[in-house]
């Protein structure tokens, strides 16, 4: 499968005052097309930061994330914003949706953002939504919305413009357990009809199962 | 974004309203005092703004239109000497008091022009015509003084200092600075409170306006004992009086820029509030590949809104209330220029006002979306 994301030697560190703190070490790690990749560990250990450097949000210390062969490390925080909006679709824990807009209006904002054509924003925003079974649920307001349902529009979001990966964020951590499977299921889906990458980050052991490779972060270093 | 920024503004609406509130507030007061202010300067300078004239000819050392004091009438042959004046007339401003139907008296302002000219006479009449004052002892009063004066009615006969006077003409939205009602008369009647022989102005009117300047010098130089003014430098000289040196001007500077100060406290502090309790929202936009740019555009897109829909709703509640404050004797002075300095200033307090969340929205780091 072709490589989407390249992790070479990656180290972030924080500073504040005297306080030094490694939050990644020196991982390296490759994310390829149509595979899911899943990134466990215990709370602390990083997992957030490596999947930030992932997603292009933080630059790295030292080392270099390559994305589709383009080298991250060598950008301008100015030029990140582009990359993730063109490679990158997002999961978050808390789904983050915008509780002023409805369902199809949540899809939208990425659409508008990718500069979307205007004649087909709410037809592929419904569309999206219909890719996860809320097509009814289009005009529907996330208070209106069941936790399973708001994650579901949260992945017809990430979904919107038709990014390369997907990035989530303990995506059934705010979930029970069978929609939890529901939304892992569509995750994994989502990367085998579509060749898509999907990383996730999770505790969550249905996550093990359905991923086609896990990796265990420790004191931000890799065990294999 | 500006979509995003519209739907995000009109969805909180208990937010919208309290900012709606301050800015409308704001709009209100900071309207109201500069009509206000411009409405009573506009009353100050009147007679001069009305009248056809390009030179002002007074005593010496006069302050403003209504303090002016005597000098001898026949200096007006000095003016009419030079070449370029047009023709020459004198205006007589004098005060006395009108006793009113119910034994009481008024202070009034008189006004004594010459009716064959029309130089100084009322410039909107209700009844009658400026002329018909001409030969007796007839007078012309203002319709806002009705308040003070009780009803007028055409062929009344009232009381001024001891004379009586017939009211043959009621004139509208003349007012002077002082709001003593305004009463015209012939200048030969207007004699009769006036020391014999003596004149308030001298007005010329030149056969270029252009020159008005140059005409002023002369004067000065031939009159010594008089000052002589453009008609847009007396009409300075008036309003400057009044605004600076009785300090009425900083009062309603001070009121206005109050007025816009809340607003600025009010909006600045509710688009911040909203800012801070959509921040994850922001940072959520941020991930996804938003750019600063495009969070600004929704900060000052909603500061904008709410700046317009406050300033419509302002205005249209100053438009409501003007009535009521006519009725109180109060002269606002509505403008377009008015309205569109006042919108552009309101605009630019909001804009000042959403820069704190511009600055928040800058350092937003997008990585606590995934902070939970």
């Amino acid at each position: 499968m072709e490589k989407i994301v390249q992790i070479q030697d990656v180290t972030k560190v924080y500073e504040e005052g005297k306080n030094r703190v490694v939050a990644v070490d020196s991982v390296s790690l490759e994310v390829k097309k149509g595979e899911v990749l899943l990134v466990m560990g215990p709370s602390g250990s990083g997992k957030t930061t490596l999947l930030s450097m992932i997603g292009c949000i933080l630059h790295p210390t030292s080392g270099d994330v390559k994305v589709d062969g383009t080298s991250v490390a060598a950008m301008k925080e100015r030029e990140l914003p582009d990359i993730r909006k063109r490679y990158f679709g997002f999961v978050f824990q808390s789904f983050n949706l915008f509780p002023s807009l409805t369902a199809a209006e949540n899809v939208e904002v990425v659409l508008r953002l990718k500069g979307w054509d205007r004649a087909r924003l709410k037809k592929d925003s419904v569309g999206l939504l219909g890719r996860v079974g809320l097509e009814r649920r289009a005009g529907f307001y996330p208070r209106d919305l069941s936790g399973g349902e708001k994650q579901r529009v949260a992945f017809a979001r990430a979904m919107a413009g038709d990014p390369p990966i997907i990035l989530a964020d303990e995506p059934t951590a705010n979930l029970d357990s069978k929609t939890g499977k529901e939304v892992l299921g569509l995750l994994k889906e989502f990367s085998q009809t579509a060749g898509k990458a999907v990383v996730i980050i999770s505790h969550d052991p249905k996550a093990e199962a359905m991923a086609h490779r896990t990796v265990f972060l420790e004191d931000g270093r890799l065990k294999q | 974004m500006y979509w995003l920024a519209v739907k995000t503004f009109f969805h909180e609406r208990s937010r919208l309203f309290t900012t709606l509130v301050g800015i409308i507030f704001s709009t209100l007061l900071t309207i109201t005092q500069i009509a206000m202010y411009l409405g009573v300067m506009g009353n100050a300078s009147t007679i001069i703004r009305h009248t056809d004239g390009d030179v002002w000819v007074t005593s010496r050392n006069i302050q403003n239109f209504d303090f002016a004091n005597p000098f001898p009438e026949d200096r007006i042959n000095r003016v009419r000497a030079l070449a370029e004046v047009d023709w020459a007339q004198r205006l007589i401003i004098s005060w006395g008091f009108l006793k009113l139907e119910n034994g009481g008296q008024e202070q009034v302002q008189i006004v004594g022009y010459n009716p064959d000219s029309g130089v100084g006479a009322p410039w909107s009449m209700v009844s009658g015509a400026a002329s018909d004052v001409k030969g007796g002892r007839y007078m012309i009063i203002d319709k806002t003084s009705e308040q003070r004066l009780g009803t007028l009615a055409i062929g009344q006969v009232s009381e001024l200092s001891s004379l009586r006077f017939k009211l043959v003409g009621i004139s509208e939205g003349i007012k002077s600075f002082t709001t003593a009602p305004i009463i015209f008369m012939s200048y030969n009647q207007a004699r009769l409170f006036y020391p014999q022989g003596q004149t308030t102005f001298i007005i010329a009117k030149l056969k270029d306006a252009s020159k008005a300047e140059e005409v002023s010098r002369i004067l000065r130089d031939t009159m010594k004992d008089n000052d002589v003014y453009t008609s847009a430098g007396f009409v300075y000289k008036t309003v400057m009086y009044w605004t600076v040196q009785t300090g009425m001007g900083m009062g309603f500077f001070l009121t206005a820029i109050l007025g816009l100060m809340i607003g600025a406290a009010i909006v600045g502090q509710t688009i911040y509030a909203n800012t801070m309790e959509h921040i994850q929202e922001f940072g959520t936009l941020k991930a996804m590949g938003a750019r600063n740019l495009d969070l600004y555009k929704i900060i000052f897109t909603q500061a904008a809104m709410s700046a317009s829909i406050g300033y419509v709703v302002g205005t249209a509640i100053v438009f409501l209330t003007k009535n009521g404050f006519e009725k109180a004797g109060v002269t606002l002075y509505l403008s377009v220029p008015l309205f569109a300095v006042v919108f552009v200033v309101m605009l630019l307090t909001c804009f000042a006002s959403a820069y704190i969340s511009i600055r928040k929205v800058r350092s937003l780091d997008p990585v606590m979306v995934f902070r939970g």
